[in-house]
């Protein structure tokens, strides 16, 4: 195609490795037009990184790469370093993953943005110090030019990461490439971010290229698609199409595998079978062939070449014509079912009030308490028998805390915390040790973290269990059962967690969760240490024990998508508070605080005509800390609901915090939801309403 | 900025005192002045040693307590720090001593700065490249030869030298040339000529882990994420590093200057005894030989005062290159 | 996908294909390390020459031979004779023992406080870490090695004594490392994991946490040694460590020092040995260290 902006043909990109050269990128092309953007799809490994970091000649150099990158028709590969710093800030901007790490922590913000400016202009210190305060305004930054003088680490995750956007088109360029620019942050944030980045595009005018593996970012903000896997483009659509018909398994399961949290019912989840494969023994012919559903011998022969089915559809598939028009639970397997429902009983786990504070300290001898950091405040919620519980919060909201309140199985600082029916408070301490501890189990998000890496599979699985004073028979035995229960291969014992790959560790974790035959199983997000394909499988492993054994899962997590997919009932978390709570298919279809109806609008959803469609709430700022909780609703600075409040209503917001109540009940409705809400708006107190109603009626 | 140097100040001021009085009692323990009158003809009793000291705040019949309270209050009112036990006042061995040591070690770890760090940047941004293997190689070794090794290598060198040479091209011995020199240039040069050796000793054996350190801490800033996005922002390489990641580098560098004047005073203890340098570190063998009390508590407070300038100038250094300290 | 080649390789590093025993991983780590082995076979020799040296002469460290009074290397004496007619060969091999020996023992006793102390200021925490850190921080700074010469030239010239002495002052830049390691190990989410299982604290120790500091431990005995090593020197140079009639490296070289244009051969040998033991022992320490340190990428650029 002529015109192209960026031209990419054949692009290779080769790393040496102890065990030899790892070919990351292997034969890319792709073109991408002024205006428009182009998203690269793939998981970690897939070489979607290391395409776009050789498009902007950042890759390390001990990197080979070959083939052709033009832009608007002049060569870049083979550029000089100086020859390259000509182009990189001018012409192309890059939006980095990590906020966190992309700004220089000695520099203020304001010099790292003139700086940038005064590499391509030649404008005076103070004029472009003027162009830096500008362009703090422009991606959405209160106060810009006191906050330019500030430094990297007095700003919050979301604020750096629109510096670095600003960064990127300080110079006005003509392409910006987006490398996974909202991974690290949370969701409401995301959502601020994409919406920034839109600004930058617009204000620019420039083509997007977008690197992600998030296909719902995807199909809100892309054009086009291109997938890749296993360092190749597997296919390539514009985004309706590509949604709608996609032509590759790999591409079907991966649409599949993505939970929608805005979807009126549960829809199946399909697993992916296995992991991708490792760059170094790749298989000859399809890399995806080992774990595609339609594999036949062909594909195992050779590698097929990306060849167009339709207008600007191309993809590398030999039974393309097969997949077209297929669902992905028609091709998957294994498709999870719903959850069985909850049964009223006993409750396994019952937290009144539950409180954890934490002293924040200054000075090194004497340390003298400066404050008090409200982690967790008056938290209560029940799990019954066969039930999943989600508590679901963006970070700094205190679930993780109040997960761990729970599972160290000691009085809690306040409130009651009762295991089986036992309160800890008040049962002896050997009997905690001894009954207890065997019956709560816990599963950490990160497996790699979780599972000591010295120690082998055998002693991993029986420590749990000496902990809890198994004969060493039965460990024997139970070990091998367990491995069974959670789908891994019996000669494992004797091997180190680093001989695992990431799904095959959280496995081990699950089973190491379930050595003791608990009765409630913890999860801290289960899945999102892992890759979107191996999310299901895992996902569907924790479902199907769970109606094996008859498991009661407290699960924690961000991610609604995977929320939706596995939780009974839902508790969601704001600044140490639970702010709504209720029967999770409720809570998904009619949200009622303004936090969750926020948070669930903010998860983009994985089909483009929707997602572009919808009117999305956008939430101003961030979670503050819970160093100074405000005297009212925790929530009130951010809401978006307050503005529109009557004022009596906008005070009693900021000096009462509201109790979580039932709405329905306090209305007069007579069905009553079992959706508790905290909120002034949702919940008006009887009084306020006479007050406003006596009001309305005065002349 | 003002004032957080200030309270570093007065912590490390807080520091010397405390170091210096240890040293007062531990020298006042290990020591006996008694044994210098012990061997001397003819035989005194320990009375009469006992009372030859007294006059210098040593006599051992006198309280550990009493003395050390004299000697503190002579110190703090008068400045003065008592007497060797044959006598001598102490004040009047200290400022030409001073005066020697003090320019060897200021030189040396000047030096050693220096030198080390701009190795540790060129051969950080050429990793793995020829200069980087020769250096990385010869400063292994050189971490390894003890002080007292090169000095006397050195040594050996220069005295080759100067018989090849046919004349005294360069001084092995001493600070200045015994019964001077006539003028003040000469003299001047004849000074500095004696003072090559001693610092190129102490720079050799400083200079590696200032070298080596520092290439590894700009290493680890070269990968860090900002670099990147610098030159994503249009910076060259070099440029990018010398812009975001050198200053963020040498923070942990001035930082720890503090902590290496201790082996930078014992270098240069050893290298004043091989060069023949009447300096503080001549002086504190001395002292120790001679159980000097108070002399060897004067070296000491020397090697604090030494330590707590070094690392004001390490804080001084921190604040101008971290600005973040300035704001908090 | 922060680093590029991390987030391609990231799919390596799990490969089944790694199934070698750890112990022999470590050793074709460590045998991949060419200046590790040079290191190993360096000290080797040393050793053996240590424990037999004495086969090549007949003279002990202590004869003194009157009819050979500060010679240069010959036949009848290999290395030379210093000025009391000692046979320099017997004397280095006995220097070298004495120096192996008080290297080893301050190298371990240095390192068993190091890891009480700091292990025990992480595993307390709180007041009782702040003070240790402090006090730590100002033995630091302290100029130690004077009041070393000052405790040692008071009681040494036994060499028993200056492997106490050596010892006090010698521990608490190994704590310090020890202390910042076992915080961070603290802080893992296997220990965690291993804490909410119920796991009791002292298996928690012995499982989770000194097994990780192990590696630490070992790289810093062998970097003790070379310290230790350097600090005796210096000592009995300046005459406050090894007082004769007893030998040691550092005591030689002080003998060599005064003669070092008439005699160079009695500065040679000891110097040469000292270089040779310290350069062994790091080149072991940095192998070791590449060796045992998992995140270590060392391995692949040779």
């Amino acid at each position: 195609m002529t015109g192209a902006l960026l031209s990419v043909r054949d692009l290779h990109v080769t790393f040496p490795s102890e065990r030899g050269p790892v070919e990351a990128v292997r034969g890319v092309s792709f073109d991408i037009h002024r205006g428009r953007t182009l998203a690269l799809v793939g998981e970690s490994g897939s070489g979607k990184s290391a395409t776009a970091m050789a498009a902007v000649g950042l890759l390390p150099p001990n990197a080979k790469i070959t083939g052709e990158v033009s832009l608007d028709g002049r060569e870049l590969l083979g550029l000089s370093d100086r020859q390259w710093s000509g182009v990189r800030g001018k012409r192309i901007g890059v939006v980095f993953q990590d906020p966190l790490s992309a700004l220089t922590p000695i520099l203020s913000i304001g010099r790292q943005l003139a700086d940038a400016v005064r590499v391509h202009t030649d404008l005076s210190k103070k004029q472009a110090w003027t162009r830096a305060v500008e362009l703090l305004d422009l991606v959405g930054i209160a106060d810009p030019a006191t906050r330019a003088q500030e430094f990297p680490h007095q700003f919050s995750g979301g604020m750096r990461q629109r510096v670095v956007i600003a960064l990127a088109i300080a110079n006005d360029p003509d392409l910006i490439i987006a490398d996974e620019p909202t991974t690290a942050l949370d969701v409401t944030v995301q959502a601020q971010i994409l919406d920034v980045l839109e600004v930058a595009k617009a204000e620019t005018g420039a083509g997007v290229l977008l690197i992600t593996h998030d296909l719902g970012v995807v199909a809100g903000h892309a054009d086009d698609v291109a997938v890749m896997y296993a360092g190749r483009i597997v296919e390539r659509a514009p985004v309706k199409r590509l949604y709608r018909a996609p032509a590759m398994p790999y591409t079907l399961g991966l649409i599949g595998s993505v939970p929608d949290p805005h979807a009126t019912h549960r829809r199946p989840l399909v697993p992916i079978d296995g992991e991708p494969p490792s760059p170094l023994d790749r298989p000859p012919g399809c890399p995806f062939a080992p774990r595609c559903p339609l594999v036949v011998d062909a594909c195992r022969a050779a590698e097929p070449e990306l060849i167009p089915i339709e207008d600007e559809h191309t993809v590398a598939c030999i039974r393309a014509e097969d997949v077209v028009g297929q669902r992905p639970d028609e091709v998957f397997e294994g498709a999870l079912a719903a959850p069985a429902r909850a049964v009223d009983a006993e409750p396994v786990l019952r937290v009144r009030g539950l409180g954890k504070t934490f002293p924040i300290t200054k000075g090194t001898i004497a340390r003298r308490q400066v404050g008090t950091l409200h982690a967790v405040s008056d938290v209560s919620f029940e799990i019954g028998p066969g039930e999943t519980f989600c508590l679901v919060g963006e970070s700094g909201s205190g679930k993780t805390t109040t997960l761990l309140e729970i599972l160290r199985l000691r009085p809690p600082e306040t409130g009651t915390v009762e295991v089986l029916g036992r309160d800890l408070a008040t049962t002896p301490a050997r009997e905690i040790a001894t009954e207890l501890r065997r019956a709560v189990q816990l599963v950490m998000q990160d497996p790699q973290a979780a599972l000591d890496p010295r120690l082998p599979v055998f002693d991993l699985l029986a420590e749990p269990m000496r902990a809890a004073g198994f004969e060493a028979a039965a460990i024997r035995t139970r070990v091998t059962e367990l491995l069974d229960l959670v789908g891994l291969p019996p000669d494992s014992l004797d091997r180190f967690p680093a001989a695992f790959s990431g799904g095959q560790r959280q496995r081990l974790a699950i089973a190491r969760g379930l050595a003791t035959k608990p009765r409630l199983l913890a999860l801290d997000e289960p899945v999102s240490a892992l890759d979107v394909s191996v999310q299901a499988s895992v996902l569907n492993l924790l479902a199907h024990l769970k109606n094996e054994l008859g498991l009661v899962l407290l699960v924690v997590a961000h991610d609604l998508a995977v929320v939706r997919h596995i939780a009974d009932r839902i508790a969601v978390m704001y600044l140490g508070h639970v702010i709504e709570t209720g029967p999770a298919e409720q809570l998904f279809a009619a949200p009622r605080h303004p936090y969750t109806q926020a948070l669930l609008s903010a998860v983009p959803i994985p089909d483009p005509e929707r997602e572009r469609a919808r009117r999305r709430i956008v939430l101003s700022g961030e979670q503050p800390s819970a160093a100074a909780l405000p005297a009212g609703c925790v929530f009130a600075d951010r809401c978006q609901l307050r503005p529109t409040l009557s004022e009596e209503l906008q005070n009693r917001c900021r000096t009462q915090r509201p109790a979580l109540r039932d709405p329905d009940e306090v209305s007069g409705v007579s069905e009553v939801s079992g959706v508790d809400v905290a909120c002034h708006a949702v919940n008006p107190p009887s009084d306020l309403t006479r007050a406003a109603s006596g009001k309305e009626g005065r002349p | 900025m003002f004032r957080y140097v200030v309270r570093k100040a007065v912590g490390w001021l807080v520091m010397i005192i405390v170091a210096t009085n240890a040293t007062y009692f531990l020298a006042s323990w290990f020591l006996d002045p008694r044994s210098n009158y012990r061997d001397l003809r003819p035989v005194r009793t320990d009375e009469q040693i006992s009372n030859a000291l007294a006059p210098y705040g040593l006599d051992p019949r006198t309280s550990v307590l009493s003395r050390w309270w004299h000697w503190l209050t002579d110190v703090v009112t008068r400045f003065d720090w008592g007497h060797s036990p044959t006598g001598v006042p102490v004040n009047s061995e200290l400022p030409h001593r001073i005066l020697v040591s003090g320019q060897l070690i200021l030189v040396g770890v000047v030096l050693s700065v220096v030198l080390g760090v701009a190795l540790g940047v060129y051969t950080a941004s050429r990793q793995y490249g020829a200069v980087d293997r020769v250096t990385q190689t010869l400063s292994v070794v050189l971490y390894n030869v003890p002080t007292v090794v090169s000095a006397l290598g050195l040594v050996l060198v220069a005295i080759s030298l100067n018989q090849h040479l046919g004349f005294t091209f360069l001084h092995v011995a001493g600070a200045n040339t015994a019964g001077g020199v006539d003028g003040f240039w000469p003299n001047v040069l004849d000074r500095l000529n004696h003072l090559i050796l001693p610092t190129v000793n102490l720079t050799l054996t400083g200079y590696v882990s200032w070298h080596l350190t520092q290439r590894a801490l700009l290493l680890d800033a070269l990968n860090a994420d900002y670099v990147r996005t610098a030159r994503a922002t249009g910076l060259t390489r070099a440029q990018a590093i010398r812009r975001h990641a050198l200053r963020a580098s040498l923070i942990p560098t001035a930082t720890s200057i503090a902590f290496t004047i201790p082996a930078v005073l014992t270098g240069a203890i050893i290298t004043e005894t091989v060069f023949g340098w009447e300096g503080m570190g001549r002086y504190f063998i001395q002292t120790i030989n001679k159980n000097d009390v108070h002399g060897a508590v004067a070296v000491a407070a020397f090697g604090a005062v030494m330590t707590a300038i070094g690392a004001i100038l390490a804080d001084i250094a921190t604040v101008a290159l971290d600005p973040r300290v300035r704001v908090s | 996908m922060t680093d590029v080649g991390g987030d391609v390789l990231g799919g390596a590093v799990g490969a089944p294909s790694l199934r070698l025993g750890r112990s022999r991983l470590y050793l074709r780590r460590f045998a991949r390390n060419r200046g590790a082995l040079v290191g190993v076979v360096i000290l080797v020799l040393l050793i053996g020459y240590a424990a037999i040296g004495t086969v090549f002469t007949p003279w002990s460290w202590s004869d003194q031979d009157f009819l050979a009074l500060t010679q240069e290397p010959s036949r009848l004496h290999p290395l030379g004779t210093n000025q009391g007619g000692n046979d320099m060969l017997a004397q280095t091999v006995h220097g070298l023992q004495r120096s192996l020996v008080i290297a080893l023992s301050v190298s371990v006793l240095t390192l068993l406080i190091a890891v009480v102390v700091g292990a025990g200021a992480a595993y307390l925490g709180g007041r009782v870490e702040r003070m240790t850190l402090m006090v730590i921080h100002f033995l630091l700074v302290v100029p130690s090695f004077l009041i070393l010469a000052l405790v040692s030239n008071q009681v040494a010239g036994d060499w028993r004594v200056l492997i106490v002495v050596l010892t006090l002052f010698g521990w608490m830049f190994t704590a310090r490392v020890v202390w910042s390691v076992s915080t961070s190990l603290r802080e893992r989410d296997y220990v965690l994991a291993a804490e909410l299982m119920g796991v009791s604290s002292w298996r928690i120790v012995v499982r989770h946490i000194i097994p990780h500091l192990g590696a630490l431990l070992i790289v810093n005995f062998t970097l003790g040694v070379v310290t230790t090593v350097l600090s005796e020197t210096s000592l009995s140079f300046l005459g406050f460590g090894v007082k004769t009639p007893d030998v040691s490296l550092g005591s030689l070289l002080a003998d060599g020092a005064g003669t070092i244009s008439s005699a160079p051969w009695l500065f040679a040998s000891p110097a040469a040995l000292l270089v040779l033991l310290t350069v062994s022992m790091t080149l072991i320490g940095d192998g070791l260290r590449d060796a045992l340190d998992p995140t270590s990428t060392a391995g692949g650029r040779g």
